[in-house]
């Protein structure tokens, strides 16, 4: 770093500050000014900081009002003086007692004066401000610190509040010159604002400021693309190091003028004390600001930034100073947690303010501050990163946000964002060692397989939908097929959309244009489409493997929906299958239960089971069917405990299973042990919606596609699927899924093997119709 | 001075830059539109749920130049557009009556 910095910068201003001040001085003396009067410089000029374009700050002080009509004539010429010899002097007169005044729209006035320094005229003059000003701080000095917080505040507005600009302004941008100065004006004010020693950066900006100056031979602050390829051979790598720094100091003034606030009023005060009972034994909060209690739990896990996100809090800055430089072990499990929440980037934030990120995942420090230098990425990848795990909570296209609803796994999709650009500055295809260091990281994690792959394969892919977008012929049947080639399952598609969606809105604030969004769901949609054409009923044929008995005859989606364990599991329960009818199995994880269950296929087979469920007070969440070439199906039933019987009774997980068999072996009926279930309760009436059932003989080339989309209540699915069963028709393979209060059902059923005729689809389609309004 | 405003499809966009750039024009601009014309919206059928598609994204390609060159940019704009099915979009001519340059107010066929 500092590679542009100017050796002994600071020495070229106060030689040019010193240069200044003798020709003004003898400008002075040359002038027949009157007495009684002190000339004081302000501001830069009175810092000893003169940059080479600079304006020359100067007040001209007098004891009162009529002494200042008098003064002018010399004043003029003074000026006129200065104005030959080439600078650029900016004045004012001001009797002493309103220079220790407070003025509403004069503040400048005040600031300026805290670097006065005499220069010429009466020293009695200047002795008499000097001891009024000192006197009007002590008293009014916490008061002129809250207003200048809030004049910087408006000034940091107009940049809007952030350093990430293409073209920043070194003076008076976010965590630029200003900033600077500001920190160390509100210290001077208010005793209660820290000091920090920020003079790195400080050497770094005047540096390139001089430098500025010299080449345009102005007062050039904006550091605009032709500025930065006039300053640097690596544009890129002086942005960087200026970002590096400018962050330090915004986050600096923040700290500042936060500190220089007043404690707020009452109501609002009250609040803040009402969410400080959320503190807990680990974490105390104050004023939306969380502390830690305990060192210790600094060093284990991400519980902090959890809290932090679950009560969308920041961390004080005590907390951030104690966090500096340290780095939690954590493994994939503390990742999920921070990374389900629905704030999340709240905590990733609070993370990468303190370092923890970096120190966390040490691959992270390779992104830091990089900048992609082009017109159209606004931010540096780490910002970018962040930024597009932000988009995810405020997503305003319906269709994307409902999607978004639909992925039961959101800390899967947060992690693929957080790490598909982490190979970027590494002279190799990013992409590439993006998925290559996510592999290393979720190693180092001891992520579950099945997780690792899911996270890789979106980093891998996360450029291939807006690659299709723009490159590729939407209506061609090749690119959807290559789409759904590439992408496998309705799952993973879901999932690598959404990211696509995050990616894109995070490269500039109006990179989301609702063209790109229109490009984007269309190519969703195509892929969606394709995908549930052939995946549910194209049949696996002579697969390779000892397994090769069980699959023959599965649809295709089987082995792209589950993964090589769970399969094993499956063809281990098949092999019960020779000394029972069925084979049962009941797991717990997630927070949810799944029930798989082998058996040999019969009609009604799944509408018994999904009723048996039913009757436990159970609310099935999800499901599948599938059935290979010698009539075995597997069934997967997801469903949540909502009154937690099976979780407060774990007895009743085995009555479950039993009941279950029963009821597959057709030794009791699913009807009756559904009779004595209470109604359910309806949601309210605004949030009703009329249930749509669609048939389509299209969709596939052997099957009728049913789509139902309806109100969940529980039975539901019993009561469709028995719907079906009753028509004498044959469910090929279901896709049952649920959002907030709607069901999504998808199966594709026959009769006789063939596609249902007109006559029996209209039918069932009334039929449906009336299970899905049925209460 | 001719005036051509092409509406074509999102992915033909390189291939007709290119084709462009081939025969020496250099000037262009380009601009993410939406729209119909022939092609018309059509219903998108989404997990039972319709959607009416009726603003497709195309890209419009605007560039002024001189009279003479007219019949070459449009042959060479439909050789790289086309691909022969609906969508593929429509090219438009108009008359210009004046080209300024604004850094040093070059007038005419000079200041394309």
């Amino acid at each position: 770093m500092n590679s542009i910095a100017v050796p002994g910068v600071r020495e070229t201003l106060a030689v040019r500050a010193a240069e200044v001040e003798h020709r003004v001085r003898s400008a002075y003396t040359n002038t027949r000014f009157p007495s009684g009067v002190a000339l004081t410089a302000t501001g830069g000029f009175g810092r000893g900081e003169l940059f080479p374009y600079s304006d020359v700050d100067l007040l001209v002080v007098v004891e009162s009002e009529h002494q200042i009509a008098p003064i002018k004539p010399a004043l003029s010429e003074f000026l006129q003086t200065l104005w030959d010899g080439g600078l650029r002097p900016s004045h004012a007169i001001q009797t002493v007692n309103y220079c220790v005044t407070d003025h509403e729209d004069n503040l400048e006035l005040t600031i300026s004066l805290l670097d006065r320094r005499r220069i010429a005229g009466d020293p009695e003059m200047y002795r008499w401000l000097d001891q009024r000003f000192r006197a009007y701080l002590s008293k009014r000095g916490a008061a002129i610190a809250d207003r200048l917080a809030s004049h910087a505040n408006a000034r940091r507005a107009k940049f809007q509040d952030t350093v990430h600009h293409l073209e920043p302004n070194l003076k008076d941008g976010p965590g630029g010159l200003r900033d600077l100065q500001t920190i160390r004006w509100l210290a001077a004010l208010n005793p209660r604002v820290p000091a920090p020693d920020l003079s790195a950066a400080f050497e770094f900006y005047a540096g390139l400021r001089v430098r500025m100056h010299e080449s345009a031979g102005r007062d050039q602050n904006l550091l605009s693309f032709d500025v930065q390829e006039s300053l640097s051979e690596h544009p890129a790598e002086l942005m960087r190091d200026y970002l590096r720094h400018a962050r330090a100091v915004d986050q600096a003034a923040r700290r500042s003028m936060e500190s220089a606030k007043p404690r707020e009023g009452n109501l609002v005060e009250r609040f803040h004390d009402w969410r400080s009972r959320i503190s807990n034994t680990e974490f105390t909060v104050l004023r939306d600001r969380v502390w830690l209690r305990s060192p210790a739990s600094l060093d284990r896990g991400l519980s902090l930034f959890e809290f932090v996100a679950r009560h969308e809090l920041r961390l004080a800055f005590d907390t951030i100073d104690r966090l500096s430089g340290r780095g939690p072990e954590t493994v994939w499990e503390d990742w999920r947690a921070l990374l389900s929440l629905p704030h999340a980037g709240m905590g990733l934030r609070a993370m990468q303010e303190s370092g923890v990120l970096a120190s966390a995942v040490p691959e992270w420090s390779h992104v830091d501050c990089l900048v992609v230098r082009d017109f159209y990425h606004h931010y540096t990848v780490d910002e970018h990163t962040l930024v597009a795990i932000d988009s995810l909570e405020t997503i305003q296209d319906r269709r994307f946000a409902d999607l978004w609803a639909e992925i039961d796994d959101p800390a899967i999709v947060r992690f693929a964002l957080l790490m598909h650009d982490i190979g970027k500055g590494s002279g190799h295809d990013h992409v590439d060692e993006s998925r290559r260091v996510a592999h290393r990281v979720l190693e180092r994690l001891r992520t579950p397989e099945n997780d690792r792959a899911t996270v890789e394969f979106l980093v891998a892919h996360h450029l291939d939908l807006s690659t299709i977008m723009t490159s590729r012929d939407l209506s061609d049947e090749a690119t959807a097929q290559m789409l759904a080639e590439r992408v496998g399952t309705v799952e993973r598609l879901k999932r690598l959309a959404i990211m696509t969606y995050a990616d894109i809105s995070a490269v500039n604030p109006n990179a989301m244009s609702p063209w790109r969004l229109e490009q984007l769901w269309r190519v969703y949609l195509l892929a969606h489409s394709e995908l549930t054409k052939t995946l549910y009923t194209e049949r696996i044929h002579d697969a390779p493997g000892e397994r090769a008995g069980f699959l023959e005859g599965l649809p295709t989606r089987y082995l792209r929906t589950h993964l090589d364990s769970e399969i094993a599991g499956h063809v281990e329960l098949a092999g019960q299958l020779e000394s029972r009818a069925v084979a049962i199995e009941i797991v717990h994880e997630r927070g949810v239960y799944r029930l798989t269950l082998l058996t040999r296929d019969h009609p009604g087979l799944f509408a018994a089971v999904a009723g048996a469920i039913s009757s436990f007070g159970l609310s099935i969440l999800k499901a599948e069917a599938f059935s290979n070439a010698h009539g075995i199906v597997v069934d997967t039933f997801t469903f949540s405990d909502p009154h937690r019987s099976l979780e407060l009774n774990p007895p009743e997980v085995d009555r479950l299973r039993g009941i279950v068999r029963k009821v597959v072996e057709g030794k009791l009926d699913a009807a009756q042990l559904l009779r004595g279930r209470p109604k359910p309760l309806l949601p309210s009436r605004g949030a009703r919606f009329e249930p749509r059932v669609q048939l389509n003989n299209f969709a596939s080339e052997t099957a009728t596609l049913i789509e139902i989309v309806a109100e969940d209540r529980a039975g539901l699915l019993y009561d469709l699927t028995r719907a079906i069963s009753s028509a004498g028709c044959n469910i090929e393979v279901v896709l049952i899924d649920t959002e907030a209060h709607r069901a999504l059902d998808v199966f594709y059923v026959t009769v006789r093997g063939e596609k249902l005729d007109g006559e029996l689809a209209k039918k069932l389609r009334a039929t449906l119709l009336a299970a899905c309004s049925a209460s | 001075m001719k005036k051509i405003e092409a509406i074509i499809q999102p992915h033909k966009l390189e291939e007709v830059k290119e084709a462009i750039k081939a025969i020496g024009i250099d000037g262009m601009t380009v601009s993410e539109v939406r729209g119909h014309g022939r092609q018309k919206g059509h219903k998108e059928v989404y997990r039972g749920m319709e959607y009416q598609v009726d603003l497709l994204p195309k890209i419009k390609i605007e560039i002024v130049i001189p009279a003479a060159r007219l019949d070459e940019l449009i042959r060479t704009l439909v050789a790289s557009a086309r691909t022969g099915k609906i969508g593929d979009g429509k090219i438009f001519v108009y008359d210009v009556a004046e080209a300024i340059r604004i850094r040093n107010d070059d007038r005419g066929e000079g200041a394309l």
